[in-house]
């Protein structure tokens, strides 16, 4: 295992010289605590957090996005316009940009990538985040085009997501299938340098980087280097941060952030706009679940304040609605829907609806016995879901719990095998949660309830289209008060995003995209 | 193990039992045997362990009668500590988990499907270990088949073997019971036709087959009796390790399903709570501890009084 200087230094000469002895802190290394490591690192073909989270340092985007969640910075584009019928972009981009071997950075790159994200053969399960593409295609070496059949109102968000990131052509092309897995060669604030899978990311301060997003100021990476460091163990991973094997990390455990902030060297600061949902959603076609009545108790059952209390030490938000009322596009007509914990109301419901209780105490109707199967995740997940199922128990649901690895579940998730599924996701609006999965193309993942209804689709589509913020937000709104009324989602709560890091370091202003806290790393720095 | 290949066991047969000392009644008073059991209670150790071991079967049996609490019923009052800390609540006398739950009823049903993960994989596994074994001494011309079987069987840790059988049926009980037998199904071969192939040399099983019997027979009146009480006795000193194997399966989330409580998955859900709450994660530990110390103190004793190659 591959200790860093910083690391080293400390364990060498104990917390007592380290601190009168700050000189010798002067290689800059960052080590990032985190809980899994991705399986390789391609923009496009990459969709979960870890992946992104190192993608947005190595690489850069179109745009940026600002911590408010709301404003599209500049990043490679320096500016932008939009035709009248909202249907073509023209991006600016900035001159003196250059990738990690040197090379310039020009419109054709862009363009490449984005044309890779959307290609077929690439079958990136996020190519229509992109939008509908007519076409995207460098006018000169600093203009870009991106023409779209259809107006398409969240383009520059998306294009602020990591699936975007500017890649090199040569490099693509000259490590095939090992591109993203052996080495990466972006226009990022850092560097590839060397990757261990499932131990460790190393990245290098790209030396002279001065094009990053104007809320990070100007200049390159403060730090010489970042170590993404994988601990999978949550226990594990609080007492690296206290004991100085680890310096900043936001996947500390609910129950450690408590004790880390009680800590004098360690610094624990938190957002709330960080739009991550954890939810359980059922397969609306399955017999029992398939009844809104057996989902609407199943809301009413489970009790998400003490959840959120009691497992999560109040560390959450216990969630009612789909999306964060913070969310862009949140329709506030929603908030007279919420179903609220009431177990007696759960029972009524379900009798009303002729489910009765049969001899084992299980509620029946019709042959059909609810006992609906979940699949689940391992680990926090199955913790939440064995609560959910002791709630279920008391109103007659006898929830059976099948859980599985993070290795094998998204395989399982993708069948009709289960009538409900867990599922935690980020997003930026309203809009993009609800084009994620309620869009009936987007069955059978990660649409997984089945929802299949043209209002919904023809709403998204519109939505999509809107050229007015007004008519977006109608739009979307509409499809969330339609899908929150369905009762297709059990929500569990909301997660703000809290960054633990030591108090030697600059103060850390948490980012929320894609639930990566860190985003471009350019606030990394040490105080002595 | 190997040593029980050499052992030539005392054939429970009426010419064998007059070739004992006690055949000669004119003589004096021979030395008299202290009955096995009167052995087996000589041996504090061995007296401790078994007593041990009867009251957590007990337990796990009235596990219904003697909960406090309902085993799968969450409350609000998270992590409380063991009723004598500062904290405790004499009502949960352990403490309880990460979700409210009485870790003390929890532990007596999870002792339950502990122990009888154990009996059950142990039984199916020494059963068809040793009818392997026990049919390879029988027949000398399936024997190198078998034997090699059984070697390649060997190779295979359980653990993977519990790891493949979860990823093709899911998680739960059964996958771990199929694993842990077939694991033990190779050990209890091998010692079953050891003991067997010893047995199979003795003048009886020619005097059998010279009177005409059948092989049927010969293999069960003379060969399996003969045999029987050792390869109890070493499937009862596996039923520790099996506890052991079946607990780490669990603690790698392998084993029952939740909410089902099983001291692997308790020990391994407080691992979350270590640095805050140690007891979710010692309790159910201390528990496969002395379950497994227990079962293998009691195993070793009852080899040192019933094996017969350390009577003599």
């Amino acid at each position: 295992m591959k200790v860093s200087t910083r690391t080293r230094n400390r364990l060498g000469l104990g917390a007592a010289l380290a601190v009168s002895l700050p000189a010798l802190a002067s290689a800059q290394t960052v080590t990032i605590l985190r809980q899994q490591d991705s399986n390789k690192y391609d923009p496009p073909a990459i969709t979960a957090l870890s992946g992104s989270e190192v993608l947005f340092m190595m690489g850069d985007t179109l745009v940026a996005l600002n911590e408010d969640m709301q404003t599209i910075e500049p990043l490679l584009a320096k500016s932008w316009d939009v035709s009248e019928d909202g249907k073509t972009y023209t991006f600016h981009i900035k001159e003196g940009v250059k990738f990690c071997d040197g090379k310039p950075m020009t419109a054709e790159d862009i363009a490449y990538s984005i044309n890779r994200w959307i290609s077929p053969e690439l079958k990136s399960g996020v190519a229509w985040r992109a939008g509908d593409v007519k076409e995207v295609v460098a006018l000169d070496d600093y203009t870009l085009k991106y023409e779209l059949n259809a107006p398409y109102s969240e383009l520059l968000y998306q294009l602020a997501q990591s699936f975007g990131t500017v890649v090199d052509k040569e490099n693509v092309e000259a490590l095939g299938a090992d591109f993203g897995v052996t080495g990466f060669n972006g226009t990022g604030p850092f560097c590839w340098e060397s990757w261990d899978p499932r131990n460790e990311m190393v990245l290098t301060k790209h030396e002279g980087y001065n094009w990053g997003p104007p809320m990070y100021g100007e200049g390159a990476a403060k730090v010489d280097k970042v170590i993404w460091k994988i601990v999978p163990e949550e226990s594990t991973r609080t007492v690296a941060l206290l004991t100085g094997q680890g310096d900043v990390s936001y996947y500390v455990p609910y129950i450690g952030l408590g004790k880390l902030r009680s800590m004098p060297n360690i610094e624990v600061v938190r957002s709330d706009a960080a739009f991550w949902t954890n939810y359980i959603g059922f397969k609306i076609d399955k017999p029992g679940v398939s009844d809104p009545a057996v989902r609407e108790a199943i809301n009413l059952a489970v009790n998400r304040e003490a959840m959120a209390e009691d497992m999560f030490f109040s560390e959450v938000d216990p969630a009612y609605s789909y999306v964060s009322k913070g969310a862009l596009d949140y329709n506030a007509e929603v908030d007279a829907h919420l179903i609220k914990y009431d177990p007696d109301a759960a029972v009524k419901v379900l009798e009303d609806a002729g489910w009765m209780l049969n001899a084992d105490g299980v509620r029946e109707k019709d042959g059909v016995t609810l006992e609906p199967v979940i699949y689940t995740f391992t680990g926090e997940w199955a913790k939440t879901s064995e609560a959910v199922q002791a709630d279920l128990l008391k109103v007659g649901i006898n929830m059976q719990i099948q859980p599985y690895d993070a290795t094998v579940i998204w395989g399982k998730l993708a069948t009709q095998e289960f009538d409900m599924y867990t599922m935690g996701f980020p997003y930026v609006s309203t809009g993009d949660a609800l084009n994620l999965y309620f869009r009936s193309a987007n069955i059978p993942s990660p649409n997984r309830m089945n929802w299949d209804d043209p209002e919904t689709d023809k709403l998204l589509a519109d939505a999509a289209a809107a050229t007015t913020d007004e008519k977006r937000a109608s739009d979307y709104g509409d499809v969330l008060l339609k899908v929150q009324k369905a009762a297709v989602w059990l929500p569990i709560y909301e997660k703000p995003m809290q960054v633990a890091y030591v108090k030697n370091m600059a103060p850390i202003k948490p980012h929320n995209i894609y639930g990566a806290g860190l985003y471009k790393g350019l606030q990394l720095a040490f105080t002595d | 193990m190997t040593m029980a290949a050499t052992e030539t066991p005392e054939p429970k047969t009426e010419t064998a039992s007059a070739a004992t000392p006690a055949a000669k009644p004119e003589d004096a008073p021979p030395p008299r045997r202290a009955s096995w059991g009167r052995r087996l209670m000589r041996d504090r150790a061995a007296v401790a362990a078994l007593g041990t071991l009867a009251i957590i079967c007990l337990a796990a049996l009235f596990a219904p009668l003697l909960a406090t609490h309902d085993p799968y019923v969450n409350t609000r009052s998270v992590m409380t500590p063991p009723a004598w800390q500062t904290g405790g609540d004499i009502a949960y006398l352990l403490g309880t988990d990460g979700q409210g739950r009485d870790i003390f009823s929890r532990l007596l049903y999870g002792a339950r499907l502990t122990l009888l993960i154990g009996l059950i994989s142990v039984g199916l596994g020494g059963f068809v270990g040793s009818m392997i074994g026990l049919l390879s001494a029988f027949y000398p011309k399936i024997d190198a088949w078998l034997m090699r079987f059984m070697d390649m069987l060997l190779s295979f840790p359980a653990i993977l073997l519990g790891l493949a059988l979860v990823a093709v049926m899911g998680q739960g009980a059964v996958p771990v019971i199929i694993a842990l037998a077939i694991s033990s199904v190779p050990d209890c071969a091998r010692i079953a036709r050891g003991i067997a192939s010893g047995v199979m040399k003795m003048e009886f099983i020619e005097a059998g087959r010279a009177v005409g019997l059948s092989d049927a027979a010969l293999f069960r009146r003379y060969l399996l009796r003969n045999c029987i009480s050792s390869i109890m006795i070493f499937i009862s000193l596996r039923f520790g390790q099996v506890i052991l194997i079946g607990a780490a399966l669990s603690f790698l989330g392998l084993g029952a399903r939740p909410p089902l409580a099983e001291l692997g998955m308790m020990a391994s859900q407080g691992r979350d709570f270590l640095l805050f709450a140690p007891h979710i994660a010692v309790i159910p530990s201390v528990a496969i501890f002395v379950i497994v110390l227990a079962a293998n103190v009691a195993g070793d004793a009852l080899r040192d009084v019933l094996d017969p190659r350390l009577q003599t």
